[in-house]
């Protein structure tokens, strides 16, 4: 265990040795995320109104819910992402075939090249908020800092699963992602992100709730927002919990078969 | 302890098999059997093979166009890139792989390199399988692909070493010493510490041989080593090959190149593939007797009935 650890702990400073070479680019993007945060206040004050703050799961503003709605996007996309680009790179750059003769095993390689990805996506998601908060009076005083951290954490595992799908997909197909097509399409309609679900027809709203993001979505505002304990988001966690417990392993297994599939037709540097 | 010895191919030196725990992960020996059954340890020749190759086939799937790429992963492998190659490289001897393009080189030092998975047979490193067993495979390797990719190029020559070191199971320490000591067999000393994209080909390519071999690998597989270097760096490269890595006798080498100079140079035998096929694994002398041959160039030939892809490389170096 100790060994895994060290190894992940390699990957993640390979990543900053390699992030802090481009110095420029934290800057720029902390630049970018202040418009981000200012578009969606100065939208969020052109539609607020007494009867849609009513209508929003926690009565907070629009503001607020748009950005956490809009950050989690960020996250979702980075959980979607990280896997088949890191392979892509390596791929690419012509390390993936030194990395695979190493004695370091394939999920460790796998989950070690996502580990600065997601830091850097969290960091981006702080820098998001900390404007809002800051600039814009985004509400932090409620917020339940310890349910926020277990909700990122269970939805960065749910998502990662489908994450390693799409990778595997790339390793065999060697372009597309469509996972992520397929979730972040349905989730920008059916997920909750910049307006309750509430307003969506019957039958979409049971796509909704079939729909982890959904879930996801709602225990973070509650943590945020709602100040909601561990125990008031149980439910959305452990359902959380489940799809990681179903797509892990899964995702996993399908990596395996998929690398194998292209050692055994001398694909794996295609591209 | 047993002492147990041979002489290599071209008197090159003799080395002793005795086990040594802190390196050896071989497949137990008829000796060490005799020994752990009780019996007073004997002394006597265990030419176990550094590397073994049994009948192997590879079969890759006809490349496809258009939607039907689509299909390619699922489809039966039908094109022979090997077909049933069997030999054996002893501990500490150099083996070359020569044959034209598309023989088939590339392909089997991937096999043995865990890259690529066989049709058929059986490819052994030391002892261990490389199909049932690639991980104790990879602990024993070292495999320089011969181009300047592989590296993250905006890291140091000593990170990447240093990350590659690691994840192969050296200690910080550890690492730290051999980058020292192979900076300073490789010349790489101003290289450590400059960023990898700001390198020269050649520069890059002793940097790979040095990630070969950091973590002291008994067996080491060099696909064209020298392809992207120019004549003098290809020059100054075998001379260290020659004289840094082989001289010892503690590592074994099997490199595919085209250049006849470089494997006349480094070879203790030579292995000539043909579509797939083995034709003949000989010394240069056993091929040029075989052949009536006065040159590799001439026997090369003669075996395959085409001119390899370089052949005026070796006469011209």
């Amino acid at each position: 265990m100790t060994s895994t650890f060290r190894e992940l702990w390699l990957f993640f400073r390979r990543d900053l040795s390699i992030a802090r070479t481009y110095r420029t680019a934290f800057l720029f993007e902390a630049i970018e995320a202040l418009f981000g945060v200012a578009m969606f206040f100065y939208v969020a004050r052109f539609v607020d109104s007494p009867q849609l703050q009513h209508e929003l799961p926690q009565g907070g503003s629009y503001f607020a819910f748009s950005l956490i709605g809009f950050v989690f996007l960020d996250y979702l996309n980075a959980a979607m992402d990280t896997f088949d680009r890191s392979l892509e790179e390596a791929r690419d750059s012509g390390t993936l075939e030194h990395l695979l003769v190493t004695q370091t095993s394939l999920p460790v390689i796998l989950a070690g090249s996502a580990i600065y990805p997601f830091a850097a996506t969290t960091l981006r998601i702080a820098v998001y908020i900390a404007w809002g908060a800051v600039l814009f009076g985004f509400p932090l005083r409620d917020a339940n800092w310890l349910a926020v951290a277990a909700v990122l954490l269970a939805t960065l595992l749910a998502f990662s699963g489908l994450g390693i799908l799409s990778a595997s997909y790339l390793l065999l197909f060697k372009r597309g992602n469509p996972a992520k097509w397929f979730l972040l399409g349905v989730s920008s309609v059916a997920g909750g992100m910049l307006f309750p679900v509430s307003v969506l027809p019957d039958w979409l709203q049971l796509v909704a709730r079939l729909n982890p993001v959904t879930y996801a979505l709602d225990a973070m505002r509650a943590a945020l927002l709602g100040g909601a304990h561990l125990h008031a988001v149980l439910r959305p966690l452990l359902v959380l919990l489940f799809f990681s417990a179903v797509l892990l392993p899964l995702s996993m297994a399908v990596f395996a078969w998929a690398l194998r599939r292209t050692k055994t037709t001398g694909t794996l540097m295609h591209r | 302890m047993n002492s147990l010895g041979y002489i290599l191919p071209g008197n090159r030196s003799l080395r002793h098999a005795e086990h040594d725990p802190s390196r050896s992960t071989q497949a137990p020996s008829l000796a060490s059997r005799l020994s752990s059954s009780g019996r007073h340890a004997i002394s006597f020749l265990v030419p176990e093979a550094a590397i073994s190759v049994e009948a192997i086939e590879k079969f890759f799937p006809p490349a496809r166009s258009g939607w039907r790429a689509l299909l390619q992963p699922f489809e039966k492998p039908s094109v022979v890139a090997l077909a049933g190659i069997s030999f054996e490289v002893r501990p500490g001897e150099a083996l070359a792989l020569l044959g034209a393009n598309g023989a088939g080189k590339s392909t089997l030092l991937r096999i043995l390199a865990t890259l690529l998975l066989p049709t058929g047979g059986r490819a052994q490193i030391a002892g261990h399988d490389a199909v049932r067993d690639s991980r104790a495979v990879r602990r024993q390797l070292g495999y320089h692909a011969g181009s300047d990719l592989g590296f993250y190029a905006r890291l140091t020559g000593r990170e990447n070493l240093r990350f590659f070191g690691r994840l192969n199971q050296l200690s910080a320490g550890a690492v730290a010493r051999r980058i020292t000591l192979l900076a300073e067999q490789f010349h790489l000393e101003e290289a450590l510490d400059r960023q990898v994209r700001t390198l020269s080909s050649g520069t890059v390519q002793r940097l790979s041989l040095a990630r070969a071999l950091i973590h002291q690998p008994r067996v080491l597989l060099l696909d064209e080593p020298t392809r992207s270097l120019d004549a003098i760096a290809a020059a100054e490269f075998r001379r260290f090959l020659k004289s840094e890595i082989l001289r010892g006798g503690e590592t074994t080498l099997l490199f595919a190149s085209h250049a006849l100079s470089e494997i006349e140079l480094l070879a203790d035998r030579i292995a000539v593939i043909d579509a797939g096929r083995l034709l003949a694994c000989d010394s240069l002398g056993g091929l040029k007797q075989r052949t009536g041959a006065t040159s590799l160039e001439d026997a090369f030939l003669c075996l395959t009935g085409r001119a390899p892809y370089f052949a005026g490389e070796g006469a011209a170096e």
